[in-house]
């Protein structure tokens, strides 16, 4: 008896609908297999998806789940975390979905610091609807809005969540699934909002006219991109340019947005008094 | 179609469920013992299919189980294989010249006939 997926899984809806190799799956199984490390309930678990390959997520994991509309996955989430202060609430969303047309949503509830896990599934390319330019897309690569090759300067994801505030922020690859699943326990164990940029491969997309037709090529060059932190930090600034860092970059304690509400609530039924600026650690 | 196999068939290390697999060849470049290897198999979609060629030099890594996207390879629980009478082999010489072979013939199994 192997691990026992089918516990998680939407059986019926098998195999998955992603291209062969497609990261996607990895990151799937990693988080199934962080989930039983938890050992949360499966009825206390949410899923909130948007649109994109990504969005697919929600459709295989058996619990609670919630396919939303393009770039709204945060915007819902907020509203389940809100209304079920006591679930786990997990947003699945690609580089499309969180940082293109739902980059303001995912600021601000980095800002807010409310208590989701939020796992960026980031392939670098806008992969459903065949080979747009994201905007992770590296510079000079070929996509089909941009034939002569990309010259928009790329996002780095964790850097924006850091300074949106996001308590806990953390990258890895899907080149390395134990690693992956560290992590992802690690943020689902972290109260307040767990930001984790995970690289993705799409060799279909991506990788067709850049030189990764399969999916080791594309999966070696997410390998020669990505450095442990610790290792990264001992680069030169001029080497540093061209490598993401990856393990925990931020981990730090801050006041949690569903226990701020909850004492709003309070202070609404007459059971304690308003809330006033010395009820914060960090007023401004 | 869809359903797992992850009931142990007949006390192997590591077997697969064909139903799912998508021929990606990702399980067969992690393996560091050459268990895996891909054949040609013309009712796939990319005309290839996962085959376990040497189930008895698995060394028990999980790897091919971690990385395979689609819930198509899974390995045995050590523990539970070793109350069968049997045991994952260790990493052999033999076994580590065997997967480059594999790899330099573009992940098709060494063993199958006419391959490359």
């Amino acid at each position: 008896m192997a691990f026992n997926y089918d516990k998680y899984l939407r059986v019926n809806k098998m195999p998955t609908l992603w291209c062969w190799g497609c990261g996607d799956g990895v990151i799937l199984k990693a988080t199934i297999r962080a989930i039983e490390k938890m050992g949360w309930d499966m009825d206390t678990v949410c899923i909130v998806s948007g649109i994109g390959c990504s969005g697919r997520f929600s459709s295989y994991i058996d619990c609670n789940t919630v396919h939303t509309t393009h770039g709204r996955t945060v915007a819902y989430a907020t509203g389940v975390k809100l209304a079920k202060p006591h679930a786990h609430v997990i947003v699945v969303a690609g580089d499309g979905d969180g940082l293109a047309i739902g980059g303001n949503h995912t600021i601000h509830g980095c800002r807010r610091n409310i208590d989701l896990n939020f796992i960026l599934i980031n392939n670098f390319i806008y992969g459903l609807t065949n080979s747009q330019t994201s905007p992770t897309t590296p510079r000079g690569m070929w996509t089909v809005s941009q034939k002569n090759g990309n010259i928009d300067p790329t996002f780095d994801a964790c850097k924006l969540a850091i300074g949106a505030g996001a308590s806990f922020v953390a990258r890895e690859a899907m080149t390395d699934p134990k690693k992956l699943e560290k992590i992802l326990v690690k943020g689902f164990s972290h109260k307040g909002f767990s930001f984790m940029d995970i690289f993705s491969n799409c060799h279909i997309n991506l990788g067709r006219k850049n030189k990764m037709l399969s999916a080791m090529d594309n999966l070696k060059w997410i390998d020669s991109i990505t450095l442990p932190v610790k290792k990264w930090e001992a680069l030169s600034e001029e080497e540093q340019l061209n490598i993401f860092p990856t393990g925990v970059l931020r981990e730090v304690e801050q006041e949690e947005y569903c226990d701020m509400y909850a004492e709003i609530q309070k202070a609404a039924k007459g059971e304690r008094p308003k809330i006033t600026q010395d009820d914060f650690k960090k007023k401004i | 179609m869809g359903t797992f196999k992850t009931e142990n068939p007949g006390n192997q290390p590591v077997w697969v469920n064909t139903n799912n697999c998508k021929a990606c060849d990702i399980c067969v470049s992690v393996c560091p013992s050459g268990v895996l290897g891909m054949v040609y198999e013309p009712t796939s979609t990319l005309g290839a299919m996962i085959s376990i060629d040497y189930p008895d030099a698995c060394i028990g890594c999980n790897e091919c189980e971690l990385t395979c996207p689609d819930f198509a390879i899974y390995v045995a629980d050590r523990k539970e294989l070793k109350a069968t009478g049997k045991s994952f082999a260790k990493l052999t010489d033999e076994a580590k010249k065997r997967q480059e072979e594999i790899v330099a013939n573009n992940y098709m199994s060494v063993k199958q006939k006419g391959a490359k």
